[in-house]
């Protein structure tokens, strides 16, 4: 990628709380107008990372350029760049949701004249205009987010950074949420966390997966879904015996994971060869079918970030 | 320059306007009832002190008592508030403002706070009395009253910055700045110290807010040394402001 095609640059950016690296030299160039999703467990260093790029939180070391300007020496530039929607709701809720608007475009040193239009836009784009003059706490909480979305667009942002923006909404809101971030990449970059997979395999051009501070692996989904073709699983169907054929299947030394649904197991097994051995052991009494599985981002992740829960 | 303060202000003034009957109705609640039991409720026992009625002695320090509490809790509560609640100082953050914009608008809402209420309380105490508020009076007054309530507001921006849990800051409010209001000479001439004290007890802002407020709004003099003291101490106070919260919200 081209210097000039790239709205985000990350230099060995890094941030250690004492012995701990929670950002590891992290080093990334993200091209202007995609949709960048960052993937990783609770506490692999997503929203550190996230705080760094929009000047909330000073780097240990390294440095990140937002359009060309540095997030250690140039925040106040970057910030007029940049538009942010963050994991919690952050609204005002002494305010109604246009004075909300009004107040963060006052921030951005809007005049009424821009700021009065920008809104109305916003407020119908996100289909709150009806409950405008409504104070914040009276919302829903998909209200609540699309509100926030409107409050990172109102200066026009070029850089548009959403961290886990559908976390705790009705699928109807998550799908306006994905509605308005796909409307968006025209005319920005959006950078991307998310914990749900389907959400960063519709959305994201490219993706990251990071854990402990460090960037795992990068491409589009079909990249990193193409990365576990080698894993050989497998959906088989049974017609009944399940506790029994569990039993079987848990004791062949060549099925490296297992899960099971009833009768349907997904099985991973070691190589190609191991797939007669499996059927064999099977045998065809209450076999119903066979079938090879494509991988899922959830598998990469899974693959890539252990089975381990985080806390 | 200012428009990043002037807009976090902004803020704070609508919540105000909307709240405004409310909550000064919760404010002068408690000093009106100060002056009506020890102004009325003590009228036989007490007669002048420093040569004025007592009723009138204590009119003034009730009056800065209520805009310098109103200054403090203003700014402790709400940047508790918005920092530890409602997480809209990160909101602010991330637009072109600084920190020194949202510490100093806060700051500035603190002593307008102060300002209003304090002036609720002087109406309402000059409607129940015969304290006649004359405009050379009322001039010397506003530098004790601005000064007093930045102080405060300061102090309490600190608060609301470094404590974490909300009872922290009622137990300031209780075993710190509510003592050191009443022992500054509210309710009594800080001359009734003895006399070793007293050279500690006048250098204290307080000593310097209240009594100094006194012969303002009653003689309409202006102390220098008070107002120098005032002056010294409200920029130490917001520098102390500025740094802690900056220091803070960076970690």
């Amino acid at each position: 990628m081209r210097v000039t095609d790239a709205s985000l640059s990350l230099r060995r950016l890094c941030k250690r709380y004492g012995d701990l690296a929670a950002v590891d030299g992290f080093s990334l160039e993200i091209r202007r107008g995609s949709i960048f999703g960052l993937l990783g467990p609770n506490g692999a260093g997503k929203t550190t990372l996230i705080r760094m790029l929009t000047t909330l939180l000073r780097p240990t070391s390294g440095d990140a350029l937002v359009e060309g300007f540095s997030v250690t020496t140039q925040g106040r530039q970057v910030r007029r760049l940049i538009g942010v929607v963050p994991q919690e709701n952050n609204l005002d809720r002494y305010l109604t949701a246009r004075e909300n608007l009004v107040l963060h475009a006052r921030m951005h040193g809007m005049a009424p004249s821009a700021y009065d239009r920008r809104i109305d836009e916003l407020l119908e784009m996100t289909g709150l205009a009806s409950r405008q003059h409504d104070f914040t706490d009276t919302y829903s909480g998909g209200m609540q987010r699309r509100l926030v979305v409107a409050r990172a667009l109102i200066h026009d942002p070029r850089i548009l950074f959403l961290d886990e923006p559908t976390t705790g909404l009705d699928p109807q809101s998550r799908r306006a949420v994905w509605d308005h971030v796909q409307s968006l990449t025209a005319q920005m970059t959006v950078f991307l966390t998310t914990h749900y997979m389907d959400e960063a395999d519709t959305l994201c051009d490219r993706i990251v997966i990071m854990d402990h501070g460090r960037a795992l692996v990068d491409g589009s989904a079909a990249e990193l879904k193409e990365r576990l073709a080698h894993a050989h699983r497998y959906e088989l169907q049974l017609k009944g015996g399940g506790d029994r054929y569990e039993a079987v299947l848990r004791g062949l030394p060549f099925v490296t994971e297992l899960k099971r649904d009833g009768d349907l197991f997904c099985v991973a097994l070691a190589g190609e060869e191991c797939l007669k051995p499996l059927l064999d052991a099977i045998g065809n009494a209450d076999l119903k079918s066979v079938s090879l599985r494509e991988p899922t981002l959830e598998d990469v992740f899974i693959e890539l970030t252990g089975r381990a829960v985080r806390e | 320059m200012l428009k990043g303060p002037f807009t976090v202000w902004w803020r704070d003034m609508i919540v105000l306007r909307r709240s405004f009957f409310s909550e000064l109705a919760a404010v002068v609640a408690s000093p009106l009832t100060f002056y009506l039991a020890f102004g009325f409720g003590l009228k036989g026992f007490i007669a002048n002190v420093d040569g004025v009625p007592y009723i009138l002695f204590m009119a003034p320090g009730l009056i800065t008592m209520t805009a310098v509490s109103a200054a403090f809790s203003e700014s402790a509560w709400s940047l508790w508030f918005h920092r530890r609640v409602q997480h809209t100082i990160e909101a602010y953050r991330v637009t072109p403002i600084t920190v020194y914009d949202i510490v100093i608008g806060k700051i500035i809402s603190g002593v307008t706070h102060g300002t209003v209420k304090g002036a609720a309380v002087a109406a309402i105490i000059m409607m129940l009395t015969t304290l006649h508020l004359q405009l050379a009076s009322l001039l010397a007054y506003l530098p004790y009253l601005l000064l007093g309530s930045m102080i405060f507001s300061c102090v309490g921006t600190i608060c609301g910055t470094v404590l974490n849990k909300p009872e922290t800051i009622g137990r300031v409010e209780a075993v710190v700045i509510m003592p050191l209001i009443f022992m500054s000479g509210v309710f009594f001439p800080v001359s009734s110290y003895p006399a070793a004290m007293l050279p500690f007890v006048r250098l204290l802002p307080t000593t310097a807010i209240f009594e100094g407020g006194r012969y303002a709004l009653l003689d309409g003099t202006l102390n220098a040394g008070y107002v120098a003291n005032l002056a010294i101490s409200a920029v130490a106070a917001f520098a102390g402001a500025v740094w802690v919260f900056n220091r803070r919200i960076e970690e």
